[in-house]
């Protein structure tokens, strides 16, 4: 008590308000921050976990990325990272927003629909991947039995390289359209009714009134669901881990897969470490360019 | 005269049963969809209760002949599920508890607290959101290895017990209390701890309820970081331990499928039955963050 009286009691309430924030700051700074320091420093070392002692071997790895045998690599987890999330992105946003257009009705019956939609969401990836497995399967599954019925040849979904990337989005699609439907719904209820009256007092069409107004009325909820689409669709793993591992032929390697296979498969901690840093550079050159669209293409009704 | 108003009486007749076709095609629409939607779920609870040699039918039956509950016993027996079970309710706790609290004060800090640097603190915070765990795994599995956290509990926790996100949405909330709430509590002597319990708290009940919901099923159903440090059986949580069910069959995954089907549908029944008592928060949940 006696300390106290030197220090002025606004000082002190700040301390204790800064007090309040400081775990928070600390566990960052130790699980976000210098992890990204640890990691520049391993992609200059030769560490492998199967190895007692690491020296440093300077550019070493960088080299092996850039212009080795790791390129290719680099370049193909890039494709598929790339080809993914425009799947991804393409049904989050189109599919979400057909389905909110055709889901749309207040009533009863629509909301208990729209609550199935949404559910996959709900479902952990881990059931959700072993029952498309499970339909998926080339010889049992029912997917290649229904095409069976109508007079179509068997395909070997997750064992043919054009098709297991298409069969990694389907489970994902299932799970993130209901979503993206719901966002799009809850933004189209804010949008006020006026706008429609006016625009039927002028003759407009439905679809005239879909394309000038609903459609730019909707850019900030487009936008929202571009970008942590876009981010968390170049973070896929799970999927991909537990449909095909990757498989066939580095198909469907995408980034993070690639990170986890040096890191905890071949225990090639310096590999791992320059194919991470790459793939947080590139996600931060797509958050700071979407960041820049928006700011460009956004329409705010205010 | 008369034919003018004829001619309105047809173009609203049209207009009537052009409205009504736009009805039906949406119906049926919506209703094939959510068939569509619900079909891998529902082929996971009828492939769980079905027999082995219904599940290896060339022509597969929609509906089982007959019930096999014995299905899910057999799945207990065959891998250590619920320990799984115990391993994830003990992880989502832990993390869940020391998200909801660090959260509660670093949010009543950057909102109501005033200390110099504070924004630049916020900023730290919020950087924090741009990198990822799945950038930053390699150090923090080395540091956890060498900190003695594989398979324990301590392990799968640690790296998820604070969350920017939890963090910048309660912080949020809390901004659009009025200060006066705050001032008058503090001249009634409530201290800070006081303050965010029976004051921000209960105000932002429904917000916090719902981010809580939110950081919930992440946590249940998170997979990556868990796959990473608990290699081992003891510490396997359900999401890991289901994907590798299919191994433990030895290349008979196929043959065994309504066993495996049967641990799938017992993994997502917790979130599946909050979810649908949870509703309507599950949604406002979502639909805030989209408005942030």
């Amino acid at each position: 008590m006696e300390k106290k009286s030197f220090i002025k009691p606004r000082t002190m309430s700040a301390i204790k308000d800064f007090v309040c924030v400081l775990p928070a700051l600390v566990f960052l700074g130790i699980f976000t921050y210098y992890p990204i320091c640890k990691l520049i420093q391993i992609s200059f070392t030769d560490w492998n976990l199967l190895n007692e002692r690491w020296n440093y071997v300077g550019l070493k790895n960088w080299i092996w990325l850039f212009n080795g045998s790791g390129t290719k690599h680099l370049l193909n987890s890039l494709r598929v990272t790339v080809l993914y999330s425009i799947g991804e992105l393409t049904i989050t946003l189109l599919g979400g927003l057909l389905f909110a257009l055709i889901f749309g009705r207040l009533n009863k019956s629509f909301s208990i629909m729209r609550a199935i939609v949404f559910m996959p969401k709900y479902v952990a990836m881990s059931s959700a991947a072993v029952v498309f497995l499970w339909i998926l399967n080339t010889d049992t599954g029912i997917l290649n039995y229904l095409l069976n019925c109508v007079g179509l040849p068997s395909v070997d979904w997750l064992g043919n390289r054009n098709t297991a990337l298409i069969s990694v989005l389907m489970l994902t699609g299932w799970r993130a359209i209901g979503y993206g439907m719901m966002i799009y719904l809850s933004a189209m209820i804010g949008i006020s009714r006026d706008y429609y009256e006016a625009a039927s007092l002028d003759g407009a069409t439905a679809a005239q009134s879909f394309f000038k107004i609903t459609l730019p009325m909707l850019s900030p909820t487009t936008l929202f669901l571009f970008v942590t689409t876009f981010i968390s669709s170049m973070k896929v793993f799970q999927s991909v881990d537990i449909l095909t591992s990757g498989g066939p032929y580095r198909a469907t390697e995408v980034f993070v897969y690639t990170i986890y296979k040096y890191a905890m498969e071949d225990f090639r901690m310096d590999r791992a470490s320059v194919v991470a840093i790459a793939f947080f550079v590139l996600l931060l050159i797509v958050t700071a360019s979407t960041f820049k669209v928006s700011n460009r293409s956004v329409h705010y009704d205010s | 005269m008369s034919k003018t108003t004829n001619s309105h009486l047809e173009r609203q007749i049209a207009a009537q049963r052009k409205k009504k076709i736009v009805v039906a095609v949406q119906y049926t629409l919506a209703i094939i969809i959510t068939l569509i939607v619900i079909f891998p779920l529902y082929w996971m609870i009828s492939s769980s209760v079905k027999s082995q040699d219904e599940i290896l039918l060339l022509k597969p039956t929609l509906w089982p002949h007959e019930i096999h509950l014995e299905n899910y016993v057999n799945v207990f027996n065959r891998v250590n599920f619920g320990k799984y079970y115990y391993n994830t309710i003990v992880m989502t706790a832990g993390i869940l508890s020391s998200q909801i609290i660090t959260g509660v004060f670093a949010a009543y800090g950057f909102s109501k607290g005033k200390f110099k640097g504070q924004n630049a603190c916020f900023i730290f915070v919020l950087g924090a959101l741009m990198i990822p765990l799945q950038v930053t795994f390699i150090p923090i599995f080395i540091m956890c290895a060498n900190w003695g956290l594989s398979d324990t509990f301590m392990g799968l926790i640690l790296p998820e017990c604070i969350s920017p996100y939890y963090i910048f949405m309660l912080r949020q909330t809390f901004m659009a209390i009025d200060d006066s709430y705050i001032d008058a509590a503090k001249v009634d002597g409530l201290g800070r701890v006081g303050i965010i319990t029976k004051i921000l708290t209960p105000m932002c009940k429904s917000t916090l309820f719902t981010t809580t919901l939110v950081t919930f099923t992440s946590g249940w159903n998170s997979y990556f970081w868990p796959k990473i440090i608990a290699k081992n059986e003891r510490r396997r949580v359900l999401t890991v331990g289901l994907a590798q069910l299919k191994n433990t069959f030895a290349g008979q995954a196929t043959m065994n499928n309504h066993e495996i089907m049967a641990g799938a549908v017992m993994a997502i029944l917790p979130v599946v039955v909050m979810f649908f008592v949870f509703q309507k928060y599950m949604l406002t949940g979502y639909s805030k963050a989209a408005m942030k």
